[in-house]
């Protein structure tokens, strides 16, 4: 066991949620967002691959935005544990260890 | 029994068989096993069977069709029920994944060191997976009654007997490999069909980059119909509703419980955001799909069929009018079929497509194969969860703590027995549309568990108090507009479907007001949510984080 400075903890913690506010943040604006503006943006007669851009955000874009996000959450972190020197076979044994009751 | 029949059961028998000969290899030996599949699924198949676990009769069967009859307003399903996996990869599942127990209940208990919570948490568990259930049941139901020409009962009484047999008898273990297979077969059943509808419409065989087309070409038939354009947004509800229904999805999504068990079954908190991504990349195949199922069968119903004579309709007709889910009147008298004379129920219009565009038998037996997958996927995973809070959070922590590994999976095993039994005699006769109850299970789920999981893994200072008081407060707030908009009583326009916004809300300011008005947890609880904030090699100890290095081994 090694003491991890107070500040590189509260680092550690403050990346990881900074990152799921953005992400969360994109997420909401393609999904509510589009939805909450969805009558004006009929209107306006917009097209996203041949098909009305309000209608193409619900049937397409939000999903496909969303596993961008959840993809890059998972590369974003992994990097982030590597900088901070975390080593993912030894989470797996103390994962594995720890929670067998 | 016809042609078409005999090739549908074939398919279903054998993709059957491959699901009893999977869970027969995998049995479960121990407890661990059973209902954590010893913590071993690589995420990229842990991701493929959360995708078979979430994919129910529901999004199968209903979800093309709710789609293409409601128009833009049924996009909020499709939105709704992916964004979810935003909500729980970010927010809960890598959490509760380090906090490192079996059930959602056990982790309420634990976390708040409260009996009586985990009682509350149990018994809700069981209450949503129960109503969710059902469901699945009725959808197999209906499948196998209409492809046997059985009355559906018969066909919930076949499916509720193959269910019951893999769950008991494979556990976590073998649920997650039969729902692997299964997703593969719902996925290909699911797309096979719109490739074809692609390649019969626009000769280009890639679904999804040729229906935005067909939309338009919709939306203009609408017009010379004097109809609502097919893509205007809120004409079916209004906008409030539509937001509601979204938010309620999404917080469900990622609070019933059976989906945030999956994440339980992987080794670490890395391995729970690679599951939640590929979750995701597997679920999101069929519902990008959908809005294409929906188009494509629209347009092959407005052009093809409509406007053919009454008395000289296509073959695949008849059995649906018979199954009384078709419906058409020549009201007008002229002798030919009108759009607006012909009523389509939403549940057919996966089942029936391949037949009114003519895709062949194997086609149509394999969409029935998949269909069926869909239902005892989702099926075995609520099965598992079922069992899980009875035998495990309610006999072996509260009853019998003293219970060897051997009894407690035999009471698990039971449990599973017991719920099909009782699930299946419900279905024989469901209490409502099958739709409504399953929008009613993910109001529950949220407005019970989503502030509670929460804010219990992001803020220390919640305790028990808090947490009973908002379970409570967000189920009977839930309940209570359920009934309240069933009797026509509704606030700003939102109907039943969309409760869990005033059951996610109740729960929320509950938390929060009553754990600020009674006294903090202890300092051991305190400590052991601030140490979800890191990996598991940190840990978190007397106001320091450690790194586990190897240095004192």
């Amino acid at each position: 066991m090694k003491k991890v400075d107070k500040k590189v903890a509260d680092q550690y913690f403050k990346i990881r949620t900074t990152m799921i506010i953005i992400f969360l943040a994109i997420g909401f604006s393609v999904s509510f967002g589009v939805a909450a503006f969805a009558d004006v943006i009929h209107e306006t007669g917009a097209t996203i691959m041949g098909m009305p851009a309000h209608y193409y955000m619900g049937a397409q874009g939000a999903v496909v935005t969303f596993v961008i996000l959840l993809f890059l959450n998972a590369i974003i972190s992994d990097r982030v544990d590597k900088k901070f020197g975390i080593d993912d076979k030894q989470n797996e044994q103390i994962s594995g260890s720890g929670s067998g009751h | 029994m016809d042609q078409q029949s005999l090739v549908s059961l074939i398919l279903i028998l054998i993709t059957f068989a491959l699901y009893i000969g999977i869970s027969v290899y995998n049995r479960a030996k121990v407890t661990s096993d059973f209902y954590v599949a010893s913590r071993g699924i690589p995420p990229f198949w842990n991701g493929m069977a959360i995708g078979g676990d979430w994919m129910s009769a529901a999004s199968f069967i209903g979800m093309a069709g709710t789609v293409m009859v409601l128009g833009y307003d049924g996009l909020a399903y499709i939105m709704g029920w992916t964004g979810g996996y935003l909500l729980l990869t970010f927010l809960l599942a890598p959490q509760l994944r380090k906090y490192g127990r079996f059930t959602v209940p056990e982790f309420i208990g634990d976390r708040f060191d409260s009996n009586p919570a985990r009682l509350i948490a149990a018994i809700a568990t069981i209450i949503i997976s129960f109503t969710y259930i059902i469901g699945q049941l009725s959808g197999s139901g209906v499948v196998i009654g209409r492809l046997l020409n059985l009355p559906a009962s018969t066909g919930v009484m076949i499916g509720v007997v193959v269910i019951a047999i893999y769950a008991s008898l494979g556990g976590m273990k073998g649920v997650t490999w039969t729902q692997v297979a299964q997703y593969m077969i719902l996925i290909t059943a699911y797309i096979i069909p719109i490739v074809f509808l692609s390649l019969q419409i626009s000769g280009n065989p890639l679904p999804w980059l040729t229906y935005g087309n067909v939309v338009n070409e919709l939306g203009a038939l609408d017009r010379e119909l004097g109809l609502s354009e097919y893509f205007a947004p809120f004409e079916e509800g209004n906008k409030a509703q539509f937001l509601a229904l979204l938010f309620t999805l999404m917080v469900g999504t990622a609070a019933l419980p059976h989906v945030i068990v999956r994440f339980y079954t992987v080794t670490t908190m890395k391995a729970a955001r690679w599951s939640g991504a590929w979750a995701l990349l597997f679920i999101a195949l069929l519902y990008l799909s959908a809005p294409a199922y929906a188009a494509f069968s629209r347009f092959v119903i407005m052009t093809e069929v409509v406007g053919s004579p009454i008395d000289n309709l296509p073959g695949w007709t008849e059995a649906w009018l018979n199954t009384g889910l078709l419906e058409i009147a020549d009201s007008n008298g002229d002798g030919v079929l009108q759009w607006e004379e012909l009523v389509i129920h939403q549940d057919i219009v996966v089942m029936a497509t391949p037949e009114i565009a003519n895709l062949g038998m194997f086609v149509v037996g394999l969409v029935a194969a998949g269909a069926m997958a869909a239902a005892l996927s989702t099926a075995g995973g609520l099965l598992i969860t079922i069992s899980s809070s009875f035998a495990h959070d309610i006999y072996y922590r509260l009853m019998r703590p003293d219970a060897t590994d051997g009894r407690r999976l035999q009471a698990g095993r039971i449990a599973i027995v017991l719920s099909t039994i009782a699930a299946g005699l419900v279905a024989l006769d469901p209490p409502g549309v099958i739709t409504q109850i399953i929008a009613w299970a993910f109001a529950l789920a949220g407005g019970t568990f989503f502030p509670v999981l929460f804010l219990g893994v992001w803020w220390k200072r919640m305790n028990k108090q808090g947490a009973m008081a908002g379970m409570l407060g967000g189920l009977s707030v839930t309940l209570g507009y359920i009934f309240l908009s069933m009797a026509g009583i509704t606030f700003f326009g939102i109907q039943d479907t969309g409760a869990g916004v005033f059951g996610v809300t109740a729960n929320l300011i509950l938390v929060i007001v009553v754990s600020l008005m009674t006294p903090p947890p202890e300092q051991r609880l305190q400590d052991e949510v601030t140490d979800l904030r890191y990996p598991e090699q940190m840990t978190y100890k007397d106001g320091q984080v450690w790194m586990n290095d190897n240095s004192d081994k």
